[in-house]
């Protein structure tokens, strides 16, 4: 696949008459709000659906109007102001997160150029040669809101809450703007319809299938640790440390009530789209229809590419969902171990390993040269791999080891052979059983039977 | 996108700092992977490899240097004569000063403390003062300062200046704040010059936006160019070579920047200190001559009676609070500061016989100085350095021969003759005569006889007090400390008996290429 | 926004000050200039760095209204959202009631510092004002020719390449400096200060203390006194259980022994 023609270049941009602009800042804005509510029931079904259990199915049907329905309650609460709050900042927290949130989608590419009343304009609010970082400055300044939010509560939990918050984004947003440099470095551009370009395809073909293009694929690494890192961006489960209800009881939010707190509420469930369609543009082809869909000619002109676009994003919001129904919170320090040890000097080696492939495609070497190159790296690797020392392994213990090795004064342990003797009430239930339980008996034959 | 290229460096000019460098970064790696036993051995051998490893290149570069070879690295960099001269006596007060720093005989664990950020006065702290060895990222962090030092006298734009005054600077307001005794005032010392020094790197920073200004460009050649065809706007030019001048003249501690000497002095480790008066002024003088110049050269009747006037104010200012101070210490900085002020008088001399005599001037200064606070850090008591002045009474009689070193020591600073004070002083003085700054050279010798007076007091104290309870015995040196006190007092009087070697030496290298 | 900020920058590209330009910049200076007012004059320090974060956006946005969008974005990714962010994060830490000491330890130093600084404000202002007047900007166009991210790639590495390879010695002075003067070595620690959270949970299971709550008296007891000890899994008496104002009291043997109530 070539580049079509109706792929917008930085050029389109930036000609749009007015009323065209007001148009899309409006449908951008009603597309995020739609989204939040979508998302809320969404994931609210998903998670219902992985707990065996039906969901909200009351409002509307299949209780989708059921957010509408909170939101609204949700707006016409009393809205309390804490005596020890700093009212000024306050008031502004939610703001701040709420207009970093909506901000940051006005460079994401929805389609191509369409015919909008007569003028071209590309399905995109804007685009400038540095989108990208726009994002990134956005999700920088939306902290503000969460900290400043949990600061200005004059209260422990939302302070600690505010804190463990920055830090926890401040380190993650590291690691997501160096998973980034990876997609800059091989589409050659910062804007985001660039970046959608690039990945249009390759003019590779192995018989009837073309190499992939999409970034996913391409630069595998950098797509997982961005997910990673927009997980915690976003601070949703497993690393919704800001609010861990067990620990802080609502996070930052905690003394924020009724429009304030909806808006913290939307603020957060945008930023969640926001990551899912920079994680859709950056690395799983934008707007363009996937493999077997591409087929057709007419898939990625014309307003379909919205329809992938969406679908794209709802797909990244069920992994949202899917990891959140799934996955325990991680404990602190390992979170923060896992960002700054793991995450991010993988990112570093993977960059530089990137630009060493990249240097070696533009060399003028032959091919003998060059597998000579990539084997050497490989026998190298190897080489580190094997005179690298290994981990001696602790010795495995029976259980009884374990027992006989444990020192004075430990915890004492039942004795192995107790015998529990039944419950005269399980007997009066079944009565047929005969045999006594035993409890860690070596032979599992013996153990209880279903009651 | 157009294809670039990366421009030609020239690795043999470069590779004094690259050494430089890269020893740093090892000692960062050994610092992170060495057990902890092993680190200061290692680290202590590393270092003074690595110094002398760069102080090889710099003499094998020396012999090869021309005026058409010297500038490299896309313009960023000239690795002149002068440049190389510098460089070569930054490494070697480094390694001298670095002697010093590694010196472990005196006090267990060395000058240094073992952890930080252990609250002072805790008893965490008064177990890890009494028990654990010194940190040993003092020594890549003295090696940074060093190799920043490097590239800061061969800088051929301002920008290239401005990185390197930095990376000089930031360790060293780090190593002051490492102190094994007096943390707190050593704490305090850190934070006012990184304080200061901030600002004063912004001020550098403001000057090199309206200098961008003037000439479009950076780097000195187009600064004289533009000042030479007189394109560009002579107000920007005044007003940048004033905040550029405001950012070396902190680091060379002139009058009135100068606030923050005294007590940085006086709070951090007196190795550290030994550094900052050896190579921090060779290298803002060097920094402070190639601006002056390289860059400006054509607008010279138009700053000197400027800085003419800061000269006579930091040789006066320096002079006469020196008389006041009651801290050995203090009363060295005050010190550095008049001499600052004769280093001026010797760049205001603005010929080829200036650059020489400043070189001339800050070799000789170097060794003394550091020779000076090596028999500082030797007068010691229970709680440490003795730095109080009436607890120096009576150490002739107690310890003659340390007393002997000290006063040949403060004898040259003095500027008697037979020592190196007196042969780098007349030096700057004769250049200055030369550059028609006679009035200069009558401040500067009335602010000489000034001096003279807290040196020769300290002296008198010394022999011709009867030592008291409280006069402190002086320690046993131990190897690392007597080779350079040996270094320090040798070069001193060989300087001042026979200069000419070193004349020649820098008569030769004197000549800024841009 | 972002779009007139898109045309404005691309105005700019072309060297002349549009009307869009110029209401960026009359807008947002008063702002940019009321955040650093704001900053000084603030109690709170934390109001004082959220002004100081709003003098930065203005800035930011000033960069990229003057063709420079990649060194407005840092600027506002760096500055506002790391830099300022880590400020606040040790403002909250410090505490919310900690304002700075009114105190003057020098005699008059706040108003000398405001003669002289708005003095040297004044000076570098109005000579600067003169200065500018007559300057005319070239050089725009050529540098952003092929894309402002593309021509500072190729500044950094080509021109001022050595410049930028020396910056990472003071990235990595700064990362050595924050370890030496924050990070106490474990090993040195003696344990005075807070446990980490893998100590703390290794402890718990050590010997000698016990990992889940006290028993309550009576559990698995022969009686329901609360004089009476739980009993530990292995059937020894739970001391721990009985509350130590209770009078001890000796059981007698019948008392101790299991009584067998449930089972066969």
């Amino acid at each position: 696949m070539k580049p079509l023609a109706q792929d917008p270049t930085l050029n389109d941009f930036g000609h749009d008459p007015w009323w065209i602009v007001l148009i899309k800042v409006v449908v951008v804005f009603a597309f995020l709000v739609v989204m939040t509510l979508f998302a809320i029931w969404y994931e609210r079904r998903v998670v219902a659906r992985m707990q065996v259990r039906p969901g909200p199915n009351r409002n509307g049907p299949f209780g989708l109007l059921q957010s509408l329905a909170d939101g609204l309650k949700l707006a016409f609460k009393e809205d309390i102001m804490p005596k020890l709050a700093d009212k000024a900042v306050f008031f502004i927290a939610p703001v701040i997160s709420t207009v970093c949130a909506f901000t940051a989608f006005s460079i994401m590419p929805f389609g191509p150029v369409v015919s909008l009343f007569g003028h071209k304009t590309p399905l995109q609010l804007t685009d400038i040669p540095v989108a990208v970082l726009l994002v990134l400055a956005c999700s920088g300044l939306g902290i503000y809101g969460v900290v400043l939010g949990g600061w200005a509560s004059g209260s422990t939990y939302p302070l600690l809450g505010g804190l463990r918050s920055s830090a926890q984004m401040i380190s993650y947003e590291v690691a997501m703007g160096l998973s980034i440099v990876a997609v800059f470095m091989t589409s050659g551009t910062m804007s985001t319809s660039g970046i959608v370009a690039a990945q249009a395809g390759s003019d590779t073909h192995w018989g009837p299938i073309t190499a992939p293009s999409w970034y996913a694929i391409l630069l595998l690494p950098s797509f997982v640790i961005y997910f990673v890192s927009a997980i915690g961006e976003t601070n949703r489960a497993p690393f919704d440390l800001p609010e861990a209800e067990s620990e802080l009881v609502g996070g930052f939010h905690t003394e924020y009530s009724s429009l304030k707190f909806a808006l913290f509420f939307l603020a957060e469930y945008i930023n969640m789209v926001t990551v899912s369609a920079l994680c859709t543009t950056l690395f799983l082809g934008g707007w363009r229809a996937p493999w077997p869909i591409s087929l057709w000619a007419g898939a990625n002109s014309g307003w379909w590419p919205m329809l992938w676009f969406t679908i794209k994003i709802l797909l990244l919001l069920f992994v949202f969902v899917w990891l959140r129904g799934t996955l325990p919170r991680l404990r602190y320090d390992q979170f923060m171990r896992f960002g700054w040890k793991v995450l991010i000097p993988a990112n570093l080696i993977w960059i530089v390993a990137l630009s060493g492939i990249k240097t070696l495609q533009k060399s003028d070497w032959d091919g003998t040269k060059r597998t000579m190159v990539v084997v050497g790296v490989v026998i190298l690797l190897l080489i580190v791999a094997l005179v690298w020392p290994s981990k001696k392994e602790p010795e495995k213990l029976t259980v009884a080891d374990q027992i006989a090795a444990r020192p004075d004064g430990s915890f004492p342990l039942p004795p192995l052979d107790l015998v529990v003797p039944v419950n005269p009430r399980a007997k009066r239930i079944t009565a047929s059983r005969e045999e006594p339980v035993t409890v860690g008996a070596p032979d599992d034959s013996t153990g209880p039977k279903e009651a | 996108m157009k294809d670039i290229s990366l421009p030609h460096l020239n690795y043999a000019a470069l590779a004094p700092m690259l050494i430089l460098f890269g020893v740093a970064c090892v000692g960062v790696l050994v610092d992170a992977f060495a057990p902890r036993k092993a680190r200061y051995p290692i680290q202590l051998v590393v270092a003074l490899v690595g110094l002398i490893a760069a102080f090889v290149a710099v003499v094998l570069r020396a012999g090869k240097v021309t005026a058409e070879n010297a500038i490299t690295a896309a313009g960023a960099v000239s690795v002149d004569k002068p440049a190389l001269f510098l460089q070569g006596t930054l490494i070697v007060l480094g390694a001298v000063a670095l002697l010093l720093i590694g010196e472990r005989a005196l006090e267990r664990g060395g000058p240094f403390v073992a952890q930080a950020a252990i609250t002072v006065g805790s008893d965490a702290d008064q177990r890890q003062a009494a028990r654990e060895s010194g940190a040993t990222e003092v020594f890549p962090l003295t090696i940074f300062s060093l190799s920043g030092m490097l590239l800061f006298v061969a800088a051929n734009d301002l920008l290239t200046m401005f990185v390197a005054l930095e990376v000089f600077s930031l360790p060293l307001y780090l190593l002051c704040a490492l102190a094994r005794r007096r943390r707190l005032i050593s704490q305090e010392a850190a934070l006012k010059y990184f304080l200061l020094g901030a600002y004063a790197s912004a001020f550098f920073l403001f000057g090199l936006a309206l200098l961008y200004g003037f000439a479009g460009g950076i780097t000195f050649a187009k600064i004289n160019e533009s000042a030479q065809n007189g394109t560009g706007n002579i107000t920007l030019l005044y007003a940048g070579l004033a905040l550029v001048s405001i950012g070396l003249l902190f680091k060379a501690a002139a009058v009135p920047f100068h606030v923050w000497t005294p007590d940085v002095y006086q709070g951090a480790p007196t190795p550290v200190t030994s550094l900052m008066a050896a190579c921090t002024k060779v290298a803002a003088f060097g920094g402070l001559l190639r601006v002056l110049y390289a860059g400006f050269d054509r607008v010279h009747w138009d700053y000197s009676p400027i800085i003419a006037a800061i000269a006579v104010l930091t040789m006066l200012v320096g002079s006469i609070l020196a008389v006041t101070q009651t801290d050995i210490k203090r009363l060295l900085a005050y010190s550095s500061i008049a001499n600052a002020g004769y280093l001026l008088v010797g760049v205001l001399g603005n010929s080829a016989l200036g650059l020489s005599s400043v070189m001339f001037y800050l070799v000789a200064y170097g060794f003394t100085v550091i020779a000076a606070f090596a028999v500082i850090t030797l007068v010691r008591d229970a709680d440490g350095e003795a730095t109080h002045l009436s607890r120096w009474a009576g150490l002739g009689r107690r310890s003659p021969f340390y007393a002997t070193v000290f006063t040949v020591i403060l004898l040259s600073f003095a500027g008697i003759p037979l020592t190196s004070g007196f042969t780098s002083k007349f030096a700057v003085f004769s250049a200055a005569g030369g550059g028609d700054q006679s009035w200069l050279v009558i401040v500067g010798v009335v602010s000489s006889m000034i001096l003279a007076f807290p040196y020769l007091r300290v002296v008198v104290m010394m022999w011709l007090s009867e030592p008291g309870e409280q006069t402190p015995s002086v320690s046993l040196p131990g190897m690392l400390t007597s080779a350079a006190l040996v270094i320090g007092v040798v070069i001193t009087i060989f300087v001042g008996v026979a200069p000419q070697p070193l004349l020649h030496l820098t008569s030769e290298a004197a000549n800024f290429i841009r | 926004m972002t779009s007139a900020l898109h045309l404005v920058a691309a105005a700019a590209a072309a060297g002349e000050v549009t009307t869009g330009e110029k209401a960026v910049f009359f807008i947002l200076a008063p702002i940019a200039l009321i955040g650093a007012i704001g900053m000084v004059a603030a109690r709170n320090a934390v109001h004082s760095a959220l002004w100081l974060v709003l003098t930065m956006l203005s800035l930011g946005v000033f960069y990229i209204v003057q063709a420079g969008p990649f060194i407005g974005m840092v600027q506002i990714i760096v500055y506002t959202g790391a830099i300022m962010m880590l400020f606040l994060f040790v403002l909250m830490l410090v505490g919310r009631d900690a304002s700075d000491a009114v105190i003057e330890t020098l005699r008059g130093q706040q108003a000398w510092a405001i003669v002289l600084g708005v003095g040297f404000a004044g000076l570098l202002g109005t000579g600067l004002a003169r200065v500018v007047g007559s300057l005319k900007v070239v050089g725009l166009e050529q540098a952003n020719a092929d894309g402002n991210v593309q021509g500072i790639a190729a500044l950094l590495f080509t021109k001022y390449v050595w410049v930028f390879e020396i910056s990472s010695a003071l990235l990595i002075t700064a990362a050595v400096g924050a370890m030496i003067l924050a990070h106490v070595d474990r090993s040195l620690r003696d344990g005075t200060a807070v446990m980490s959270q893998p100590e703390r949970m290794r402890a718990r299971f050590e010997p000698g203390s016990y990992p889940g709550p006290k028993p309550g008296p009576g559990v698995f007891a022969t009686s329901t006194s609360i004089a009476t000890p739980a009993k530990l899994p292995d059937g020894t008496p739970a001391q721990r259980s009985i509350s130590p104002i209770l009078p001890t009291r000796e059981l007698t043997a019948a008392e101790v022994a299991n009584k067998q109530t449930e089972g066969r």
